[in-house]
């Protein structure tokens, strides 16, 4: 692959910038000093065939995280909560971050495979998981985290919910029931072969009841394992006084399967053992491509534990002990270090600092906290370093009740009666009247000894094959469809819903604004200096500032431009030596107006003044995603109703909301508001998207209908969204409707096809005309018609 | 033709000993990373002194 950007990440590369190496006699450039170290491991490593074979670039490489922050994993506490331990080896399941092709996986295996004490190492480049076995006497975690980051991946140790694990478990069956099926088909078919054309040049009645006995015996793997979750959901529903899809399945199969072990037992009639085992096969072909797209969108997503805290570092007198998050208790203090999560609710004891709490709040701009101020676990420390009185546990934190929260809405999620069951319930009904009903006749009033073949055409030629591979089929397609443009699907019932929606709430910060500052406007206060380099000069000082300010003048880098002395005060500003090219130098102050002395700029939230003379100020804001106002104009000409739900409740909802004109506002809701608003909407009877990606959106989530997450979101809603988006572009939104009314429309077609078929061969069979045959021949084209009309689905 | 009395049985006989094979490899989760798998082939198994490794490259476009 060539790349125009950086070589490993393929970012633009920065003017001026100087970093480089020779890969096999190629200059190579590089965007940053974190992408260069990254190359220089894997090219020292031996490992350069990554870069030959990957098929996606790299994400840019952090700089190597703060080894004190790995060190806190390597407590026995935070140890035992995480691994699992059999003799010496001890296992733990990591998620990594940053894999974007299977070249990441082998990479990361081979890298840690080096290291004596690592028994196993399985990374699975679709989930970004990766499965460790080592000896944990002789090397300790952190080091395994820190070799992982050493490749440019973030690592961070991961533990599957339940239903994950189920869903691997339910993945694995499949697969097995799969191959039984799909393998005796074939043995069952071959035999089929021989016994059609028995039927026309001949074949001794011996070796005719011999191969209709092998073929018994080859399908009933089939019937009894294969098909089990068929039978086993058709039992449910009986049970429940119900009929479901699997119903008139369950009764196909094991009506022809009975049927023609009738027929071998007694040397009579027909037998039909290759039309059930296909029609098995063809079933669980369909569900299993269905079921595995939901899961590896689960597996993708499913990543609960990374936004809660895992470890702290408790002060206890002059020391520091690392111990584990959940065992923190009031009244204990912690410290907490620039970059790192707050572990736990509490109250600042002392130090100074700016905190994000943009993923609890959906406040975008920092709160600075200084001794007394409340903060709370799983927001994020940005500059200073504060030390906490813990309050309360980890689990009764405001994360806490939020998840908490959100586990209690998971079973309020409005239902949908799906069409289908409504149609199948309707359609088998009718047949199992006529069935019976052709039975009963043909066994008293017409001919006895046909009544139980005449019946048999009846099941198999109605068998309700094209009526229930109509809607999977379809389905299936059309995941795979917008799979293929980043959008994973995970609840399937989303594409039923989504054609029928009325109404659409979206969050702002972080879902319609990009959740970072950008550079609103600019005004010049000294015509002796030019804006552009003024801006480069900002941005080069900003790179020793770990404020979310910082990053608004990353593109304006260049770093021909030298500074010295940099000094980072924390929660106002940073002040610089600026070296021009003469050599002489002159002092740069950048950071708020009162850190720069300064008044009347009260709109800019960074100053820059050079010796102490104010030359720029900047004002800043959480700029609209660019592709915002096109979006929110197609959905408008949809007809629905457009809501912004935002936590936020400063000026800048009342600018989106005058750019943008949406239906109705809401601003500077809690969580449990925002369940609220949706569920009156829904209990109104609309059909609720809601679009959003903090923490704070995730119970509102179960409440809507469909519920769609960025990638650019907390861990936590991708977790809980119906759908993600894995490009951080919200036209797919608008595609994801498409999609949906493009689906509708093919089964319906498959389905006016099945019926229409069916209420033409009814009558027939039930008069006798259709011989078992015709009825598998009828039957397995309105089957085949049904499938390729979905795949045309596919198509782009 | 009274072969197939021998020959069919030996069919499902090979039949079941590959479904065991199957039924082992997805439990020993040979099959939960499909694209990796894929892929494992492109690179070599074994590091090369750097004279051998370059001697099969392909020269730079």
């Amino acid at each position: 692959m060539s790349y125009s950007g950086c070589f490993h990440c393929n970012e633009v590369i920065p003017k001026g910038s100087e970093f480089s190496m020779l890969i096999e006699q190629q200059q190579r450039q590089f965007c940053c000093p974190g992408c260069l170290a990254v190359a220089e491991t894997i090219i020292g490593q031996g490992l350069g065939d990554y870069y030959k074979f990957r098929t996606a670039p790299a994400s840019k490489a952090q700089l190597v995280p703060d080894q004190l922050q790995l060190v806190s994993y390597d407590s026995a506490e935070v140890l035992a909560d995480l691994t699992q331990s059999k003799e010496n080896q001890t296992q733990i399941e990591l998620s990594i971050n940053g894999i974007s092709c299977a070249a990441c996986a082998w990479l990361i295996e081979k890298q840690l495979v080096k290291n004596p004490a690592i028994k196993t190492v399985s990374v699975n480049s679709s989930t970004a998981r990766c499965l460790v076995s080592w000896d944990a006497q002789q090397l300790k975690l952190s080091d395994i985290l820190a070799s992982i980051s050493q490749l440019g991946y973030q690592a961070s140790p991961f533990m599957a919910d339940q239903e994950e694990a189920f869903q691997q478990d339910e993945l694995r069956r499949f697969l097995k029931r799969l191959a039984v099926s799909g393998i005796m088909s074939m043995q069952v078919m071959m035999l089929a072969v021989g016994l059609y054309f028995g039927e026309y040049t001949g074949i001794d009645a011996e070796f005719e009841g011999y191969l209709r006995w092998i073929s018994l015996l080859l399908s009933t793997p089939v019937v009894f394992y294969s098909a089990k979750p068929f039978t086993l959901s058709a039992w449910r529903a009986i049970k429940g006084r119900e009929l479901n899809m699997d119903v008139p399945v369950t009764l196909a199969v094991f009506y022809t399967f009975l049927a023609s072990a009738y027929a071998t037992l007694f040397g009579i009639g027909e037998v039909y053992f290759e039309s059930v085992c296909m029609f098995v096969f063809l079933l669980q072909l369909g569900k299993f491509f269905e079921f595995r797209a939901r899961a590896q969108a689960r597996a993708a997503t499913g990543n609960l534990l990374k936004i809660m805290p895992v470890s702290a570092r408790l002060v206890q007198g002059d020391e520091l002990i690392p111990t584990s998050a959940r065992r923190l208790e009031a009244g204990q203090v912690i410290l907490v270090q620039a970059g790192e999560t707050i572990a736990a609710d509490g109250i600042v004891l002392s130090g100074e600092s700016s905190v994000d709490e943009s993923m609890l709040t959906g406040e975008y701009k920092a709160v600075s906290k200084a001794a007394g101020d409340v903060v709370m676990a799983g927001s994020i420390n940005h500059d200073g370093v504060l030390k906490v009185t813990v309050n309360q546990a980890l689990a009764s934190s405001r994360l806490g009740q939020i998840i908490n929260l959100q586990q209690q809405t998971l079973n309020q999620k409005p239902q949908i009666v799906e069409k289908t069951t409504q149609l199948a319930r309707f359609f088998i009904q009718r047949l199992l009247i006529i069935a019976l009903g052709t039975f009963l006749v043909w066994y008293f009033w017409l001919d006895q000894e046909r009544a139980f073949w005449v019946t048999l055409s009846v099941l198999v030629a109605t068998c309700p094959c094209a009526l229930t591979l109509a809607t999977p089929t379809a389905i299936t397609c059309a995941l795979a469809r917008l799979n293929r443009k980043g959008i994973l699907i995970k609840n399937q019932q989303v594409l039923e819903i989504l054609p029928q929606l009325t109404s659409v709430f979206l969050d702002k910060t972080g879902s319609l604004t990009q959740g970072r500052f950008s550079i609103l406007r600019t005004k010049l206060h000294h015509q002796s200096y030019n804006e552009a380099t003024l801006l480069a000069l900002i941005a080069r000082i900003e790179t020793y500032s770990e404020h979310p300010i910082a990053r608004a003048f990353s593109s304006y880098l260049n770093s021909e431009i030298k500074v010295d002395q940099v000094q980072v005060h924390v929660g106002s500003g940073l002040s610089a030596l600026w070296i021009q090219d003469d050599g002489s130098s002159v002092e740069v102050k950048v950071g708020s107006a009162a850190f720069c002395a300064i008044q009347n700029q009260a709109a800019a939230a960074v100053c820059c003044t050079i010796n102490n003379h104010l030359v720029l100020s900047v004002e800043l804001s959480d700029a609209l995603r660019p592709e915002v106002p096109a979006l929110i104009s197609a959905l408008k000409q949809r007809g629905l109703t457009l809501s912004m739900l935002t936590g936020d409740s400063s000026a800048q909802v009342e600018e989106v909301q005058h750019q943008l004109q949406f239906d109705q506002v809401f601003k500077g809701c809690s969580p449990e508001q925002k369940v609220e608003h949706i569920q009156q909407a829904v209990s109104q009877g609309d059909k609720v998207l809601m679009l959003g990606d903090g923490i704070n959106d995730s119970p509102c989530f179960h409440a809507a209908h469909v519920s769609v997450a960025l990638d650019s979101g907390t861990d936590l809603s991708k977790n809980q969204a119906d759908v993600v988006l894995l490009h951080n572009d919200l036209h797919l939104v608008q595609q994801l409707i498409e999609g949906a009314v493009l689906a509708q429309r093919i089964v319906k077609q498959n389905l006016w096809w099945a019926v229409g078929y069916n209420l033409v061969i009814i009558p027939l069979a039930v008069a006798g005309f259709v011989s078992p045959y015709i009825a598998v021949i009828g039957m397995s084209f309105s089957s085949i018609l049904v499938v390729s009309n979905s795949l045309r689905l596919l198509k782009p | 033709m009274s072969i197939i009395y021998v020959l069919i049985p030996i069919a499902i006989l090979f039949v079941c000993l590959g479904l065991g094979i199957f039924f082992w490899a997805v439990r020993s989760r040979q099959f939960d990373d499909l694209n990796k798998e894929g892929m494992s082939i492109l690179f070599e198994e074994q590091k090369k002194s750097p004279s051998d490794a370059d001697k099969d490259k392909q020269p730079p476009q």
